[in-house]
């Protein structure tokens, strides 16, 4: 096994650290930085529940992430999308829909409703859903998934005129 | 059993091009190269024994994707399948890889994993495998004091398997420029859309009115590699495209493949689809759907 010094930011915070050849991005943060919002789900890249955004809002699996690969990179995690107290529109919308069942897959497809916000702030419903493929949720359907998405996306387009 | 834990192993990182190559010189078929890592990290959390991982993360100046109209298309080792869905060259110039690139496994997963990555996987079912070996093209491959270049007709050679030597790099795909005329597409069938594919397949032709010609078609999951289809193409090579040669090329399919059973498909199902795919496909790269 070899070890690793790295700095990672996460949620706009800067962290050194060392981490361990086999650590994967995903118990890194949840198990060695304590934030747990990140969800282990299935642990093959399958399921979603572990996505994270890097450099902003490019989504990626953290569990299939070695985090010695991560050195110098900046992460967000569903807990950083809040801004001074006011949450992203995103999870405002999530809210506002209930969209959310047991949220276990909750953090995950709020990080990928950011990241595909971001590539196509105007998506079509076909779009969302294809957009958040990767991510699923195993509570019941995704209509009210697909709704805030969409309102959020409609939101950020009213607060940026 | 699968335990989804990653057990020991070493990680080494190197900084520059020189660097790795040095690391494979000197440890060989001990090394496992990881680009994005989004396959073999599933696989050693399923047992695959690796003793040393070389991450490709810190190379620099691998994760270009360039294309000019003289010399074609050039992919780094690590510019990723999200690179390949956003240039609007490839979806221009190159659609059977644009095409094969956009419904790739998941977003995440596009994001972290790497066209060159897919190519030395060696599966026999990855989308950009059957793009690349329609399409054609070239890998450039790297070992300390030398370079080659490997066709990718010459690249798969056993499931799993490349003809990578244990001291070498793949640094880039190379797909040449189109001339015009040439069409292509890709197709795949899956239960849902993150699914593996039960069969793909990849078309490029170069046509002069309804008369094709250089036909190159590829299929993936109905042999160990991705393979070509040379009965098929021979039955169109240089021929009219109309329905009766596309329903011949389409039985002459079954002297190409070999399928097997496995959890996504069975060998007499992708039999019965493989010559309908090709057919489809090649109808989607002229248009004619």
């Amino acid at each position: 096994m070899s070890k690793h010094a790295i700095t990672l930011k996460v949620n706009g915070a800067s962290y050194d650290l060392v981490v361990a050849s086999n650590k994967t991005l995903l118990e890194v943060l949840r198990d060695q930085l304590n934030m747990p919002e990140t969800k282990y789900g299935c642990g093959t890249g399958e399921c979603g529940a572990c996505s994270v955004l890097v450099e902003g809002d490019v989504a990626i699996n953290s569990c299939l992430t070695l985090a010695a690969t991560m050195d110098g990179r900046e992460i967000t995690t569903a807990a950083g999308l809040q801004q001074n107290g006011e949450l992203h529109p995103v999870q405002q919308a999530f809210i506002d829909h209930s969209a959310v069942q047991c949220g276990y897959c909750t953090p995950g497809m709020v990080v990928k409703g950011v990241s595909l916000l971001a590539k196509n702030p105007n998506p079509t419903e076909q779009e969302i859903r294809e957009g958040l493929e990767g991510s699923i949720c195993r509570c019941t359907g995704y209509v009210k998934i697909v709704e805030a998405v969409d309102a959020a996306g409609k939101a950020m387009a009213v607060a940026a005129d | 059993m699968s335990t989804r834990v990653l057990t020991d192993f070493d990680l080494v990182l190197p900084g520059s091009l020189s660097e790795a190559l040095d690391i494979l010189a000197q440890n060989g078929s001990a090394v496992t190269v990881v680009a994005g890592g989004t396959d073999i990290l599933v696989a050693m959390k399923a047992g695959f024994k690796a003793d040393m991982v070389m991450s490709l993360t810190a190379l620099p100046d691998l994760d270009y994707l360039d294309y000019d109209a003289s010399s074609g298309l050039r992919i780094g080792a690590n510019a990723s399948i999200a690179q390949v869905v956003d240039s609007a060259d490839v979806e221009r110039h190159y659609p059977a890889l644009w095409q094969a690139a956009k419904i790739f496994a998941t977003p995440q997963l596009r994001n972290t994993a790497t066209v060159v990555g897919n190519l030395l996987r060696g599966s026999p079912a990855g989308d950009c495998c059957a793009a690349v070996a329609a399409l054609g093209g070239s890998l450039t491959m790297a070992s300390a004091g030398s370079t080659r270049e490997l066709d990718i007709d010459d690249l798969w050679v056993a499931y799993g398997t490349t003809a990578r030597a244990d001291n070498e790099l793949a640094v880039e795909l190379k797909i040449p420029a189109p001339a015009a005329g040439r069409v292509s597409a890709f197709k795949r069938l899956t239960r849902v859309n993150e699914d593996l594919a039960k069969l793909n397949v990849a078309v490029s032709l170069q046509m002069d009115g309804s008369t094709c010609s250089d036909v190159r078609l590829a299929m993936g999951c109905v042999a160990p590699t991705m393979i070509r289809l040379p009965s098929a193409e021979a039955v169109l090579e240089g021929s009219e495209l109309n329905s009766e040669t596309l329903e011949k090329a389409a039985a002459a399919v079954q002297e190409d493949i070999s399928p097997i059973d496995d959890q996504r498909s069975t060998a007499e199902y992708r039999r019965g689809v493989a010559g309908v795919y090709l057919k489809r496909a090649v109808e989607q790269a002229c248009s004619i759907a």
